[in-house]
C-alpha cells in the first residue's frame, strides 16, 4: 500500500536556456495553421487560446508580430445581443471567453472595441442569489466563473455593477479544511481554484481572510523532487501549475517557500527546442497553454528576458500599470 | 448499437473500396508484397472518405440517419484496424507519410467542418429534430468540451419535453443519461458532461438517484480523485437525501482500501463537523433564509468537531500513518484535527496616550474599521473622530488609531473614562484614564487568551501527550520523515511551547535538512512559533520589552501583539524588512534591530513615540528607503553605521534634509 512518488526524471539533456524566439516563432504560427484539424478541435476555445497566445507574446516583447486588427474584428463579431463574448463565431456566449476577450482588449488597449456596458449588464445577469456566478445561462456553478466575474469588472473598472459582499461570502464558502478552495462548497482544494479564489478575494480587497500559513503550506508541497509543480496530492507536475501554484502564493506573499531554481529548471526541461514552446512535461507535446504559463511562471520566478507579469490576471504588469489597475498582494 | 454488418448500405461500401482497390492493384502492372497490398487497401479506403461526405449529405436529406451513422461508425473501425496494420508492417519515407497523413487530416476535418456547420444552421433555423440530436451526439462523442452543441442538446430536449408525452419524455431523458455515461467513460474529465449529467437528472420525470450514486462508485473505483464526479456525488446526495453518517461510512470504506486518498480525508473533513458538531449552533440574531447562504466551510469557528469523535479520529489518522508515514493525505488531515479554533471576536485592547492625545484600539482579526460601525464614547460623549489604519497599505488590519480634538484629555489633572464599541459585533471595550497618568490600556492578553495553544481543554492534555507519544515512537522507526517530525513540532506547540523550545528549534533544523526544498516555509513557521514563545515570557515578566536576538528570525508576525511595546530588540536575526504591520508598536519608543539584512523599513511609519533607532549592519542602500523615518516625530538618534547607504555622496546633507529632528547620527 506504500505511497508511490508521482514524479518525472529530468533528462541530463533537457533544455536548460531559455529559447525565447522559438517560443516567439511557434506562436506566430500557431494561428495560420486554421485548416488543421486539431485547430478545428479546439475552436470552443479559441478566444481564449487567443489570449495565451498574445499574452506570452507581450511578455516576450513580441506583440507587435500579431494581427490586432484582424484579433479585434473577431472579438467584435464574437459578441451578442446579451453582452456575453463567445469563444467563436457560432459558438455561445459565456463568462470564461467574456474574461479572455476583455484581457485582449485591454492588451491592445481597445476596451471599446465591444459594447463595454453590455458586458457589465451581461455578468451582472449571471450572479446567483448566494453571491456565486454562473458560467453561462445554463447555470453551471464554480468559483472559477466568480473570478472570471470580478477579473472582467475589474479591467473595465465596473466592480461596483454586482454585490461583491454577496460574491466574497459565497467564495469564503468554498475555503476547505487544508485551507484552499474548490469549485463549490464541499469541493476539494484544487491549485487552478486555489489561483482562481485568492485572484477574486485579491481583486475584492480581502486576502486578509484567507489562512496564508496554512494555504502556503499546501502550496509549498506541490513541489516534487523533480522541481515541478502538481496541482493536488499524489499528482503529476505540470507546467501550468507553474503558474497556478507560483501565482497564488506570490498573491498571498509566500512565494519564497519553495525551491525557485529546481522549479525554474523543471520548466526550462518542458520546452521544445525544434519546435518551441512549452509542454506540460518534459518530452510531451507544446500547446499555447503551456507555452503561456511556462514563461508566465519564469516571469514570476524573475527571469530578466521576459516582462514582469501580475500574478493576480496573468497580463504584463505594464498593462496594468496603464489601466491603473494594482491589484492587492499580501506582504 | 447493435450488429450493422447486414445493413445494405454498408454491403455497397465494401464494394466500393473493393474496386477501389482493385483498380490501384492493376495500376501496379505487377505482382505485390502483402505490405503493398495493405497499404493500397488504405489509400482506397481514404479516397472513399470523400463519398462518403457526399453520401452524408444526401442521406441527411433522405432522413437515413442510423444508416448513416453505422456506416460511419463500421468505417472508422476498417480504417482503424488497417492504419494498425499498416503502421506496423510498413517503414515509408517521412514525406509520403506526412503527406498521406495530410491528406486523412483533411478529410477527417470536412467532415467534422460539414457535421458542424449543418448543426450551426439547423440551430439557426430554430430545428429542434431528433436528428440534430444524432449529428450533436456524433460531434461531442469526439469532443465533449464543445459547450454549445451541449446548449443545443438541452435546447432541443427542452422543446421535445413540451411536444411528447411523459413516458416518452422519461424515454429521450434515460438516453441522454446513457449517452453522456459513454462520453463520461471515454473522458471522464469533462465539466460539459458532468454539467449535463447534472442538468438531466434534474430535470428526469421520474428520477432515479439510486442510479447516479451507482455511477458515482463505479466511477469513483476507476479513479477515486476525480474531483468531477466527486462533485456530482455531492449533488446526488443532496438531491437524494442521502444520510451524512452513509457518506460518512462510504468515506471509512475507501479510507480502508486506500489510506492514501486525499478526496476522501477532504470528504470527511466536511461531513465530520455536519455530524458531530463541537457545540450547537449558536442562535443567531437575524436568522437568514437558508437559501440565500451558502453552507459553512470547515475553516469557520462553529464547525469544528465534538472532542470525543476527535479522539476517534486521531486513533484512524494513526492508523493511516503508521500503514505509510510517507503518504501527505493523513498528515494534512491530522494537522486540521489538531488545529485551534478561530480566535473569539473582540477588541482585545484599548490603549490612550494622553500626550499625543490618541486612541489606538487592536481587534481580534483584521477589520476595515470605518465598515464595521466603530464608535468612540468619551465621559459619555460618542466622539467625532477619525479612525485610520495604521499604515496606508493595510486597508484591514487589527490595530486602528484615532486623534482626538486638542485638549480633550491633554489635562494631567482630569480624570476620563472611554468606552470603544464595535457596533457590529455588539462588543466594546471600556478604557480608564485616571488623573497623573500618562497613559492607561486595557486588554487581554495573549497568555489570558491562550492564543498560542490548541483549543483542546487541560483536563484533556493526557490526549496530546499520548498522540505525541505514538508520533515520537514513528520518529524513532523513521528518523528522517518530514510529515511526522511537523507534527511533533506541532503537538509540543499545543502542549507546552516554551518547555519544549529547544526541542523544537532541533527538529526545525533537522527538518531543513531533510527538506531542503522547503527550508524557507520552515524558516518562517519557526520564526513565529519564536515570536510566540518570546511574546508569553515578556507577558509573564509583566514588562513592555520585546527582545528577541539571534534566533534566525527569517519573518515578523503578531505584531498587533506588541502594541505596548516601548523597547524591542530585534538584533542578530536574518530579516530582510520592516513590513507596514510594524507600525503597530504605536507605542515604541526604541527600535534595535542591529545585524540583519534589512532594506526596508516601510513600517518604520508615524510612530509617535519613537525616539532611538539603531539599524547597524544592515543593507539599506538606497536614500528613499529611509523615507518613512521621517513620518516619526519625536526620532533623535539614529544608528546607520554599516549601510550601504552611507557611502553614498551627499548623504550627510541629504539625511540632515530628510530628517532635520535627529540630533545624534552614528554613520
Amino acid at each position: 500500500m506504500g505511497t508511490q512518488m508521482k514524479d518525472v526524471v529530468i533528462k541530463p539533456d533537457a533544455p536548460n536556456a531559455l529559447i525565447l524566439d522559438k517560443h516567439a516563432d511557434y506562436i506566430a504560427a500557431y494561428g495560420s495553421k486554421r485548416d488543421d484539424y486539431e485547430y478545428t478541435l479546439s475552436e470552443y476555445l479559441r478566444m481564449s487560446g487567443i489570449y495565451w497566445g498574445l499574452t506570452v507574446m507581450d511578455l516576450m516583447s513580441q506583440l507587435p508580430r500579431m494581427n490586432c486588427e484582424e484579433i479585434t474584428e473577431f472579438i467584435k463579431s464574437c459578441q451578442h445581443e446579451c453582452g456575453g463574448i463567445s469563444a467563436s463565431i457560432g459558438h455561445d456566449p459565456h463568462l470564461l471567453y467574456t474574461l479572455s476577450a476583455v484581457q485582449i482588449l485591454t492588451l491592445y488597449d481597445n476596451v471599446q472595441a465591444v459594447d463595454v456596458d453590455k458586458v457589465v449588464e451581461y455578468i451582472k445577469a449571471l450572479q446567483q442569489e448566494d453571491g456565486s456566478f454562473a458560467g453561462d445561462k445554463w447555470g453551471e456553478i464554480d468559483t472559477r466563473f466568480s473570478f472570471c466575474a470580478v477579473a472582467t469588472l475589474a479591467l473595465l473598472g465596473k466592480l461596483d455593477a454586482i454585490d461583491v459582499n454577496k460574491a466574497i461570502e459565497f467564495v469564503l464558502s468554498c475555503m476547505n479544511f487544508d485551507g484552499g478552495f474548490g469549485c463549490r462548497p464541499g469541493s476539494e482544494s484544487h491549485a487552478g481554484q486555489i489561483y482562481c479564489c485568492t485572484g477574486f478575494l485579491s481583486l475584492t480587497g480581502q486576502l486578509h481572510r484567507v489562512n496564508a500559513d496554512l494555504l502556503g503550506w499546501w502550496l509549498c508541497e506541490r513541489q516534487l523532487p523533480s522541481g515541478g509543480l502538481n496541482g493536488r496530492p499524489e499528482k503529476l507536475p505540470d507546467v501550468c501549475y507553474s503558474w497556478w501554484v507560483l501565482a497564488s502564493l506570490k498573491i498571498i506573499g509566500r512565494i519564497h517557500w519553495i525551491d525557485k531554481a529546481k522549479l525554474r529548471a523543471f520548466i526550462l526541461a518542458c520546452q521544445d527546442e525544434e519546435t518551441g514552446g512549452f509542454a506540460d512535461r518534459p518530452g510531451d507535446m507544446v500547446d499555447p497553454f503551456h507555452t503561456l504559463f511556462g514563461v508566465a511562471g519564469l516571469s514570476l520566478l524573475g527571469e530578466e528576458q521576459v516582462k514582469p507579469v501580475n500574478p493576480v490576471l496573468c497580463m504584463p504588469e505594464d498593462v496594468l500599470r496603464r489601466i491603473g489597475l494594482e491589484p492587492d498582494l499580501l506582504n | 448499437m447493435g450488429d450493422h454488418t447486414h445493413d445494405p448500405f454498408m454491403g455497397d461500401i465494401s464494394d466500393m473500396i473493393e474496386q477501389e482497390f482493385q483498380l490501384r492493384e492493376a495500376q501496379k502492372q505487377r505482382p505485390l508484397q502483402e505490405q503493398e497490398r495493405k497499404s493500397l487497401r488504405l489509400e482506397a479506403l481514404i479516397c472513399y472518405r470523400q463519398t462518403l461526405i457526399d453520401l452524408q449529405t444526401q442521406m441527411w436529406k433522405d432522413e437515413k440517419k442510423a444508416q448513416l451513422r453505422s456506416a460511419n461508425i463500421a468505417f472508422q473501425k476498417q480504417l482503424l484496424q488497417l492504419k494498425r496494420m499498416h503502421g506496423r508492417l510498413k517503414v515509408k519515407s517521412t514525406a509520403q507519410q506526412e503527406e498521406e497523413k495530410r491528406k486523412e487530416r483533411e478529410k477527417k476535418l470536412k467532415l467534422y467542418v460539414t457535421a458542424r456547420d449543418v448543426c450551426f444552421s439547423k440551430r439557426k433555423e430554430g430545428v429542434f429534430d431528433e436528428e440534430a440530436l444524432q449529428l450533436t451526439q456524433q460531434l461531442l462523442s469526439s469532443n465533449p468540451d464543445f459547450s454549445t452543441l451541449w446548449n443545443y442538446r438541452r435546447e432541443i430536449l427542452m422543446h421535445l419535453e413540451t411536444v411528447r408525452e411523459e413516458d416518452d419524455v422519461q424515454k429521450i431523458y434515460e438516453s441522454e443519461l446513457s449517452f453522456v455515461e459513454r462520453c463520461l467513460r471515454q473522458n471522464p474529465k469533462s465539466y460539459g458532461s458532468w454539467h449535463h449529467r447534472g442538468w438531466v437528472s434534474a430535470r428526469l420525470p421520474r428520477p432515479d438517484w439510486a442510479r447516479e450514486l451507482s455511477l458515482c462508485d463505479r466511477c469513483l473505483s476507476l479513479d477515486e480523485r476525480n474531483f468531477h464526479c466527486w462533485d456530482y456525488r455531492r449533488v446526488v446526495v443532496r438531491m437524494s437525501g442521502v444520510a451524512v453518517d452513509q457518506e460518512l461510512r462510504f468515506t471509512d470504506r475507501l479510507i480502508g482500501s486506500n489510506f492514501s486518498n486525499y478526496s476522501s480525508w477532504h470528504y470527511r473533513s466536511t461531513l465530520l463537523p455536519l455530524l458531530h458538531p463541537e457545540s450547537p449552533e449558536p442562535p443567531s440574531p437575524t436568522p437568514q433564509p437558508a437559501k440565500a447562504s451558502p453552507p459553512p466551510s470547515p475553516q469557520t469557528n462553529n464547525h469544528r468537531v465534538c472532542e470525543e469523535q476527535l479522539l476517534k479520529e486521531y486513533e484512524l489518522v494513526q492508523n493511516a500513518f503508521f500503514t505509510d508515514p510517507n503518504d501527505q493525505s493523513a498528515w494534512f488531515y491530522y494537522r486540521w484535527l489538531l488545529g485551534r479554533a478561530e480566535r473569539e471576536e473582540m477588541i482585545s485592547c484599548v490603549y490612550v496616550s494622553r500626550e499625543v492625545e490618541r486612541v489606538a484600539v487592536c481587534f481580534s482579526k483584521p477589520v476595515h474599521a470605518r465598515a464595521v460601525g466603530l464608535m468612540l464614547v468619551l465621559d459619555g460623549q460618542p466622539q467625532r473622530v477619525e479612525w485610520r489604519s495604521v499604515h496606508p497599505r493595510l486597508r484591514h488590519s487589527p490595530v486602528w488609531v484615532c486623534d482626538l480634538p486638542p485638549s480633550t484629555i491633554s489635562d494631567i489633572g482630569n480624570e476620563h473614562n472611554l468606552t470603544v464599541h464595535w457596533t457590529e459585533k455588539h462588543t466594546r471595550r471600556d478604557c480608564a484614564l485616571y488623573s497623573g497618568r500618562t497613559q492607561s490600556w486595557c486588554r487581554d492578553s495573549a497568555t489570558d487568551q491562550e492564543l498560542f495553544r490548541s483549543e483542546l481543554s487541560v483536563e484533556k492534555t493526557s490526549v496530546l501527550q499520548s498522540e505525541l507519544q505514538s508520533c515520537n515512537q514513528l520518529q524513532e522507526l523513521e528518523p528522517l520523515n518530514k510529515w511526522c517530525l511537523l507534527t511533533i513540532i506541532l503537538l509540543m506547540r499545543a502542549l507546552d511551547p516554551l518547555g519544549y523550545e529547544k526541542e523544537t528549534l532541533a527538529h526545525f533544523q533537522t527538518l531543513k535538512e531533510v527538506d531542503s526544498m522547503r527550508s524557507a516555509y520552515y524558516s518562517d513557521l519557526c520564526s513565529k512559533f519564536m515570536i510566540e514563545n518570546t511574546i508569553l515570557k515578556m507577558e509573564y515578566a509583566e514588562v513592555r520589552v520585546f527582545s528577541i536576538s539571534d534566533k534566525k528570525l527569517s519573518t515578523l508576525c503578531h505584531l498587533d501583539q506588541l502594541l505596548l511595546v516601548t523597547h524591542i530588540n530585534l538584533s542578530s536575526n536574518e530579516l530582510e524588512r520592516l513590513p507596514p504591520q510594524f507600525c503597530m508598536l504605536q507605542c515604541l519608543e526604541v527600535l534595535e534591530a542591529d545585524n540583519n539584512s534589512i532594506e526596508d523599513l516601510e513600517g518604520v511609519y508615524q510612530l509617535p513615540k519613537l525616539e532611538e533607532i539603531s539599524l547597524k549592519n544592515n543593507k539599506i542602500s538606497k536614500m528613499e528607503d529611509l523615507a518613512p523615518l521621517a513620518s516619526c516625530p519625536k526620532l533623535r538618534r539614529l544608528d546607520l553605521r554599516g549601510n550601504p547607504v552611507t557611502q553614498m555622496a551627499n548623504f550627510l546633507s541629504d539625511i540632515s534634509e530628510l530628517l532635520p529632528s535627529v540630533t545624534e547620527l552614528l554613520l
